[in-house]
Order: C-alpha cells, then structure tokens, then sequence
C-alpha cells in the first residue's frame, strides 16, 4: 500500500513542477509588456528600464521561475500589481464561493443521478430505461451556458421565483446565500447528472447479475435491503472514482457559470486577472487551480486503493 | 421702527426655513446598498493611478476634496471655507475648515494637504496621476489651516477644479498611508462622512457612518454598501428585487431605463453634463494622415439613426466638445453636415482603398458600437476592423499612439480649460490625435488666462471651429449620465461628473 | 463540459448490453448534419440578405417577408446569421479536431506500441496539459494573440490533443497484443512498417469515430468562448455570440437566443449520435463480449 502511494507521488510531483512551470512561461512569454502596462502615460524609455530592474523583469526566464518558485514554497504567491491584495488573500476570499458552487452542484447531479440510475438498473432495458438513457445522452449535448439561459429564462424572466443574480455571504444571511446557489448548482448538476447516471448504471446492472444477489432474492430478503445494501454498495466505485474527477475538474470549470450568475468565485477572479493583464495573480490562481485538479486525483487514486485490494496488491 | 425690524425678520427667517430645504425631512438611519459598474482595486493614486467612475462614487463616500459643487454648478465649500487669488491667477490661496479629523482620528491640516500633494508630485514615486496635477507646481503650508497653490499657468476657475472626487483631489491620511504602506490601497482613510467597515473584494464594501463627522446632523445613512454589477441585467435585477436601492447605468441599457421610468416603485436619475463620447483619429498613421480621408468618416455617421439603433433614441447628438450641458455655447461650432453622399466622393477623390482597425471594449456596448460604425463606413466603402481590448488596455494603447482610432471620452467637467488641454494642446502627452496646429495652440493659451467668461467661450468655440474643419477627432454622443433607484431614495445631487453622490442621501 | 475523459471512462466500464444501433435517430443525425453543412457551404449562393448589415431602425423587428425570422437587437436578420453562423461553428468544429487527431492520434499511437519511459512522458505530458483550466488557456491566448479564425483553431485543437492522445493509446495497447502484430514482428517487419501497415488502419476506426465526438464538443467550446464575447471577431455571427447578445433580450424577444441554441443543440446532439453509433461499432473490445 505504502509502496504504490510512494510510486503515486513520485509520479505526481514532476507533474506539479512541469504545471507551474508551464503557467509561469505562459505568463511571461505573452505580448504585453508588464512594466509599460503599469506605468501608462509614465512609460519614458529610462522609467520602463528602471521598473524592469526593479521587478525582476531582465533576468533570464529560468532565474525568474526559481525566484518564483522559491517564494511559492515559502508561502508567498506574490502581491497583485493592481489592488496590492497578496495572491492568498485575493484566492481566499473567493475560492469558499467556488467550492460551495461545486458541492451543491456535484451533489444535486448525485441526487437526480443515484435514483435515476437504480431506477434504469432495475428495470434495464424497458421502455423508461430506454428514455431515461437517452435523455442522459442528450443532455450531454447541452452545454451549461444553454442550460443557464433556459433556468433564468424559466425561473427568473416568466416565473420570477429565483434571483438571476445577487449573492450574499452565508455568514450573514444563509437563506439567500443558499437562493442564490440554486439555479447556478442545477446549470452545472444538469451536465454532471448523465455521466453519473451512466457509470453507476452500469456497475449495478453488471452487479445485479451477481451470484450472491440470486442467493439473497433467494433467501427473501426485501428487494428495498437488496438493492441499497447489497447491490449499491459495491458498484459505487466507479462512481466515487467519477464523482472525484469531477470534483477536480470543476475547479476551474466554474467559470461562464461564474460569470453570468455574478457570483464572486475563483472563475471570475481568473477571467478579470487576464483581462487586466495581472500575471501575478493569473500564475497564482493557475496554480491553486492545478495544484488543486492533482490532489483531487491523487485522493482519488487512494480511494479507488482502499476500496478495491487489486490494485492495492499492484494488480493495476 | 425696532417692531418692525423684529417682524421683518422673523418673516424672513421662517421663509429662509421653507425655502432651504426640500418640503419633506430628512430620516435618519437606514442602509443603501449600492450596485455599481466595476469593480474597485484599490484607492492609492500611486497604485491606482486615475479613478474610474466606480472608484469616484466610493470616494464621495469616504474621502473629501477641498470645494464642491452646489445645485447651481458653483463652487461651495467643503474641506476649505474659502480660497482667494492672485491677480495674475497663478497663486491661489484656501482656508482650511477648522476641527475636521481623518477617520483614524489625526487631524486635517494644510500639512496633510501638502503631503498628499507632494506625494503625488514625487517623481520617485511614478504615480500615473501627477499628468493631472502637471499644472501646480507646488503646495505651502504656511500654517495649520491655509494652504498656497503655486501654479505654471494661470488658472481662473482653479476652485471648480478640484470639487471632483478623484485621485488628485481626494485628501488622505498621511498617517494611516504611512502606517499601512502596501496595505492602504484597500484600507482608505479619509475625512468623508462613512467610514470603511468591510471589503470583500469583488463581492461588496461596507462602509459605516462616521460619527465624528465634521456636518453635525449628516450623514443620514447608517450604512452605505457598495457592490460591483458587471454584468447590466443582473444590476437592474438587484434593483427591482429590492437587493439594490441604487445602481449605477447609463443609456446603453436604454430597455431597462424605459422600464424603470414606467414602474412606480423605481425612479430614474438623470443628468444632462457637458462633454461627449469621443474618438480620436491617429493623424500620423495612413490613410487617416489624409483630411479627406477624416472628413468623409465623420460625414458618413448619421447620429439620429445611430442613437436609434444603439439606445433607442436615448442618446443625444454631440456637435462639439462641450454640448448642451456646458456654458460654452458657440453660434457656430465648424461641425461638418451629415452627408454620406459627400462623404463617399471625399473617399473616391481620396483614390486608394481605405482600411484601419478601431479599438473597442471587449464589452457588449463596445461590440456593439463598432458594428455601427462599422456599418456607416461601409456604407462610404471604408474597410474598419473591430479591434476589441480590455477596457484598462486603451489607456495605455492611447498613451503610446499605437493605435489608428481609438474611443475617448471628455468627461463632464465645470470647466473645459484641463480637458481641451490636455486632448488638444499640441504638446501634451495626451494629443492623441499626433496633430499640431498654431491657431488652436494660440486659441487654446489665451482662453486659459482670461477672466472673462464670454470672451472664453470665444476662444472655445474658436478651437472647435478648428477641430472640426480638420477633424482630427470626432464626437458621436454628449454625455447624460444615469442612475436607477427605488422611490425612497432621496437627496441625490446632480451626477456632475458622472459620480453618484449619495453622501447625504436618505431613506423616505 | 469536456465530458470526453469520462466518456472514455464509461466505455471501460461497458455495458453487456449493447447500446446504439443503426436506427432512425442515425438516420436523422445524418440527414441534419447534411441539411446545415449543405446550408453553410452554399450560404452565400443563397437568397439571404447580408448577415451583418444593420437596419439601424428595425431592433429586434417581428418576421415579415423581407427577414424571414425576424432581426436581432442590432437589426440583423436572424435566418441569414444562423446559417452564416453555422458556416463558422462548422469550420471551426471541423478543423480543430483535426490538429487533436492528427497529433493526439500519433502520440498516443507511440505511447501505446512503444511503452516505458516513452509512454510514461506522453502520458505525463497530457496530464500536465489536463490539469489546466481548458477555458483559461484559450481566454488568455484569445485574449493576448487576438482574436481571429486561426488562433481560435488552433487553441481548440491544442486542447482536444489529450482526449485522442487517450483514446489512441488505449486501442494501440489492445491491438498490440494480437496474433496479427505478433506476427507482423516474427516475420521481421520495422517499427514503422507494423505502425503504418498493421496498427493504423485499426486505430484509425475508433479514433475517426471519436472525431465526430471531438467536434460535439468543439462547437460547444466555440460557443462558450464566443458567449464570452472572445471567439469570432465581430461582425461574423457564430451561434455562440448570438446566444451570448440574445441573452439581453431575454425577455423582450427570448427567441433571439433560443433559436441559436436549438441550432447548436440539434447540431451537437447529431455529431454525438453519428459519433458514439460509430465508435460502438468499431469498438475493438467489442469483440471480446
């Protein structure tokens, strides 16, 4: 066990190096030279000159990477250019709405998929199995920026039920807060349902063929204590395998939704940092973004270790 | 005789009573909440450089200049009591109000003045603003409460000129800058009647009433918050479900603004202000180097179809760089007709293919700007290609001439004299145009330095007629600055300069 | 949104069932996607007005005769820009995958038929570039090399490189270990010789048939991007812009958004049904049920 988590990490860690590295060449190699940006109508020849000294600007790309690098793993992400907020403090603030975005959304994706699935397991094959498929595979032609139109035309324009827009923290009014997330939780649980639905659909149809689930019919056990127990149980690993990397996916996936609910996440803070040309926080936000997307899969990776002992054994 | 005395005066008092204020009163308590256009990154001129309007509204709130403006346009005091000049115009000199403390609670003196200043000023310190102060070449602080303007050119409406609360004018703690160095562009501290309690960056500010405001009885409020709204629908949903009592928008959400004005419980502010949207042709750059090339663009726009089509008829034809809104008022401007007929000749005369790129924002009002504009000129067979950047980027594409036409805006202003300046003036950074031309130098000096308001707007009129022949820039709309609120609001001023002041507004 | 990694990861878990066959939804995925690529190539042969020309006076104008679905809120007429639009989404949708098929298919091909060290730095590579916000990337190449058909392409074609890279790599490995490759190698065949003659041909089935899901989801992609205000330059229509500005007119005139919005569904649900019938049928590992 020991041994595969070591062989997982070593894998894992010249993934994270070649990711920051990766953002930093992005960052710098693009057009748009950040000393005449900042100092505008001020940008004389000598005033450029000098404010590149100053931040570090001609040194060779390597050199500034192992600066930036060096200061990443003392804790400092570097200070915004623009508002002075340190890159911690900017990513704090917002990922708590990011995060809550993502576990309402993954869990009402898992709410509709779980019972759609048992039901499809059950009764495979039938004309609603077929529908219910179907529809799953439809919706995956349905991307969420469509999905949010219909919701706030549906919701907001005609029934004028759930704000469009308009956020408030939870600690100050959790009524709304929770409001709020509502119609930006079902755009992204629609899209997360189909995949879900279909990988724990399939699991438990392969598992209600088992030997030990005739045995259970047989020994007249209810169907309910079969089905939950018994058969949900163990076909669940593909499923929290999924849930996982949707999770880490969702990181950085959050952002259009962001956007056209207003809502103060890590999205929107990444879509305003390119904009305005502010590579500090664009390297930092990236970075949590990515860093974030591998430790989700190494927790991932783990579970699937704990909870199937072939792998664990190194039969991979 | 003395009775007589005693009853003409309390008549006269009891009418003062009923003619100072509004017939109703003012409430105390409550708290506004506020929807504003962007988001702010910070307060510190040297970090920040120049103030948009989100920034401006916050620092109505928390910061204060020396002079304001009253109903009538004029300057009133504020942080001074009252200013008076040198013959030559170039010396100016303010009391300072008594008694006043920064919210930290250090006192406002001349020496807090002149630090601001000096700082600003400090070339060590680059700051982007000191272009706006070029013109004031010091500050004494001769004591606690006076302080001298020493000018290089003579300025004649310098009070008028600093009612605006922006970088430049805005006075802040030296202390508490001093204390929080980095940190001070989000922690503002300023004489103003809030004071800033919270800051969740991109989400909202909290800001509190100051309970040792210099006004006694002011401000109303308890509490002001400010939220940033990019986004134009989902501010005018915050207003009509109540989450905003206040938001900020202008006449490109001509739909929502129609709606507004039909719905009893929401109230549209409006403000007709001097100035213009404008765009400036790079003169040094084919074929816009050709005057033809110029004219023919500007006659080919047709401003009524374009405000059909852009703001439902909301926006009003500009002429000139002053409008309706300013007491500039010229009998004849040099405004070419709308002739797209000529226009096309003008292009044929010209001879060789006309193709230029044109820089927008990368926002709908400025998609949607360019697609009309794209439209007259293809309508004269001119090429124009949409170039859309981040609305920061233009400033700094515009500084650097690297650019063929590019929006602007004249802002409205009590005085044209900083703004024409600095746009047309051939030796200002920020001629953008690249075009120099004697007469307008000349027209533009002498109305700096005369005290006569008539024979200024002479001069004016006379820089217009120039601008226009060679039309080295063009205007398309004179500002009308916008907000929506809910009927309770009460006790917002005149947008003057397009900022909201809600500094001394009430809840009916 | 890139739902393609779970995609391929459901494939594994495969059913016992046998899902797609050739049936009438096939048939009608086909006949749509025939009926918008034939209105996209001869849209200009077409009796349409001009998609960009602006009737300054007729915002958001009801159909009539002379605009067949009406105009849009900068009274442009909506028929002629839905399909000049689907002339771009198409393009785009067509060209990007196949910088991902082309390279992807090669890298993965490599990964899986050479194996150690090769394979463990191709897949390590696609993972560095999967840990990356998709839309990010393009945001910021969109934002600073500017916005035009060919940096749009190519970013989008950059990013679909790891999903085929995938899918490549999985067929390889299965395919190599058959009696066929086995035999190819006794008789002596070179490296390439095997790749080209015996694996390509084999692969190029199920990665032509992720092709068609690839472009699914680049329409999808282009959409959001344009949504944004960041793909297509203005004035080209894409369907993604037009939702993006009919979304201000929600209310007033909601088709304005929901007419491109069912044209891109209707488009991406056909890909996707030509798509995954396909690969059910070319699948490989079928043939071990």
């Amino acid at each position: 066990m020991a041994r595969f988590l070591g062989r997982r990490l070593i894998y894992l860690l010249p993934v994270l190096v070649a990711v920051t590295l990766l953002t930093f060449l992005i960052a710098s190699l693009l057009p748009g030279d950040l000393a005449v940006t900042i100092l505008g109508d001020q940008a004389t020849p000598e005033k450029v000159a000098a404010l590149r000294a100053q931040m570090g600007l001609d040194l060779p790309i390597w050199e500034r990477y192992l600066h930036w690098l060096w200061g990443v793993m003392q804790g400092d992400f570097g200070r915004s250019f623009r508002t002075g907020e340190t890159v911690l403090a900017a990513v704090g603030d917002r990922l708590p709405v990011s995060l809550e975005l993502m576990v309402i959304a993954e869990g009402l994706g898992l709410l509709i998929a779980i019972p759609l699935a048992i039901l499809c397991a059950v009764k495979s094959g039938s004309a609603l199995d077929r529908f219910v498929t179907g529809l799953a595979f439809g919706k995956l032609s349905l991307p969420p920026y469509l999905v949010a139109i219909l919701l706030i035309y549906l919701f907001a324009v005609q029934l004028n039920l759930l704000p469009a827009t308009g956020w408030v923290p939870f600690n100050e009014d959790p009524l709304t807060n929770i409001r709020s997330f509502v119609l930006p939780g079902l755009t992204l649980a629609f899209a997360e349902w189909p995949v879900l639905m279909r990988v724990l659909r399939s699991d438990m149809i392969a598992t209600l063929q088992e030997d030990y689930i005739a045995m259970a019919k047989a020994k007249g056990l209810r169907p309910a204590r079969i089905l939950f127990v018994h058969a949900l149980k163990p076909s669940s690993l593909t499923l929290v395998t999924v849930t996982g990397i949707n999770i880490g996916r969702l990181i950085g996936g959050t952002l259009i939704i962001e956007t056209i609910f207003a809502l103060p996440g890590i999205g929107r803070l990444l879509v305003g940092a390119i904009y305005a040309r502010d590579f500090i926080i664009l390297q930092g936000v990236v970075l949590f973004v990515a860093v974030g997307f591998v430790i989700v899969n190494f927790i991932v990776d783990l579970l699937y270790a704990v909870l199937d002992p072939r792998i664990r054994h190194g039969r991979a | 005789m003395t009775r007589f005395r005693l009853w003409a005066l309390g008549c006269a008092l009891i009418a003062t009573a009923f003619a100072a204020g509004p017939a109703f009163a003012q409430k105390q308590g409550g708290t506004l909440t506020v929807g504003l256009e962007l988001d702010i990154p910070g307060f510190d001129p040297l970090k920040v450089g120049v103030y948009d309007t989100s920034q401006n509204i916050a620092a109505a709130l928390l910061l204060e200049t020396l002079v304001k403006l009253d109903d009538n346009g004029k300057a009133a005091p504020s942080l001074a009591v009252s200013w008076s000049h040198s013959d030559d115009f170039k010396t100016w000199t303010f009391k300072l109000r008594p008694d006043v403390k920064f919210h930290d609670g250090t006192p406002f003196n001349a020496a807090a003045v002149k630090w601001n200043f000096d700082r600003q000023k400090d070339p060590k310190n680059n700051c982007r603003c000191a272009f706006y102060i070029s013109n004031t070449l010091s500050i004494d602080a001769p004591d606690d409460l006076t302080v001298v303007y020493h000018l290089k050119d003579p300025a004649v409406n310098l009070p008028v000129l600093l009612t605006r609360p922006d970088q430049n004018s805005t006075i802040h703690s030296p202390s508490a800058i001093q204390a929080k160095g980095d940190d001070y562009n989000r922690n503002p501290v300023g004489t103003g009647p809030f004071v800033l309690k919270s800051w969740t960056a991109g989400d909202r500010m909290v800001l509190e009433r100051n309970p040792n405001y210099w006004d006694k009885g002011k401000p109303y409020l308890d509490r002001v918050v400010l939220r940033p709204l990019p986004d134009s629908q989902s501010r005018f949903a915050s207003l009509k479900s109540g989450d905003a009592d206040l938001v900020w928008a202008d006449e490109f959400e001509a739909d929502n603004i129609q709606r507004a004005k039909k719905d009893p419980s929401l109230q549209v502010l409006s403000y007709a202000g001097s100035g213009a949207a404008v765009n400036a042709f790079n003169t040094k750059v084919a074929p816009l180097d050709d005057v033809r090339v110029r004219q023919a663009l500007v006659m080919a726009l047709d401003r009524k179809k374009y405000s059909q089509a852009l703001t439902n008829g909301l926006s009003r034809p500009a002429r000139n760089p002053y409008g309706d809104g300013s007491w500039v008022q010229c009998k004849d401007d040099g405004a070419l007709p709308e002739d797209p007929k000529k226009a096309a000749e003008l292009i044929k005369e010209y001879g060789k293919p006309v193709s230029f790129k044109m820089l927008f924002t990368a926002t709908p009002r400025g998609r949607t700007n360019g697609q009309i504009l794209q439209q007259f000129w293809k309508n004269i067979g001119v090429n124009m290609e949409i170039e859309q950047v981040d609305q920061a980027t233009i400033p700094a594409r515009a500084f650097q001439r690297k650019f063929d036409v590019t929006p602007w805006r004249i802002v409205d202003f009590p005085d044209p004299d900083v703004q024409m300046f600095a746009n047309f003036y051939s030796k200002s950074p920020l001629n953008l145009a690249n075009f120099s031309d004697p007469d307008l130098d000349k027209a533009l000096e002498n109305a700096r330095v005369t005290p006569d308001e008539a024979k200024r707007a002479e001069f004016y009129c006379e820089a217009s007629r120039i601008i226009n022949k060679n039309a080295t820039w063009f205007w398309t709309f004179q500002n009308t600055y916008y907000a929506m609120a809910r009927a309770k609001v009460k006790g917002v001023p005149k947008m003057y300069g397009g900022v909201i002041d809600v500094s001394h507004a009430w809840l009916e | 949104m890139v739902a393609l990694e779970a995609d391929v990861e459901s494939a594994v878990a495969a059913p016992a069932a046998r899902r797609r066959r050739v049936g009438p939804l096939f048939i009608a995925a086909i006949a749509w996607i025939a009926l918008i690529a034939s209105a996209a190539i001869f849209a200009g042969v077409l009796p349409l007005p001009s998609p960009t020309e602006i009737d300054m006076l007729g915002k958001r104008a009801p159909p009539s005769a002379e605009h067949w679905l009406g105009n849009d809120a900068l009274g442009r007429d909506v028929l002629s820009r839905l399909i000049f639009g689907a002339r771009f989404s198409l393009t785009v949708g067509l060209l990007a995958p196949v910088i991902g098929i082309v390279v992807g298919g090669f890298l993965g091909m490599m990964a899986g038929y050479f194996r150690g060290r090769l394979e463990t730095f191709i897949v390590g590579g696609m993972d560095v570039l999967l840990a990356f916000p998709p839309l990010v990337l393009a945001l910021a190449v969109t934002a600073y090399l500017g916005q035009s058909l060919a940096n749009l392409t190519f970013v989008l074609g950059v990013l679909g490189i790891p999903a085929f890279t995938r899918v490549a790599r999985a067929v390889t490995l299965s395919l190599s270990e058959r009696e066929f490759v086995t035999a190819a190698r006794a008789l002596g065949a070179t490296h390439s010789r095997i790749l080209l003659r015996e694996l390509l041909p084999n692969v190029m089935l199920p990665l032509l048939a992720f092709f068609l899901l690839g472009v699914a989801v680049t329409i999808v992609v282009e959409g959001a991007l344009s949504f944004l205000g960041l793909g297509v330059p203005p004035p080209a229509p894409s369907w993604g812009s037009m939702i993006g500005e009919g979304r201000e007119s929600l209310d007033l005139a909601p088709q304005l958004a929901f007419l491109p919005a069912g044209f891109m569904f209707a488009t991406v649900l056909a890909f996707n049904i030509v798509g995954d019938t396909l690969r059910a049928l070319t699948d490989p590992r079928a043939g071990k049920l």
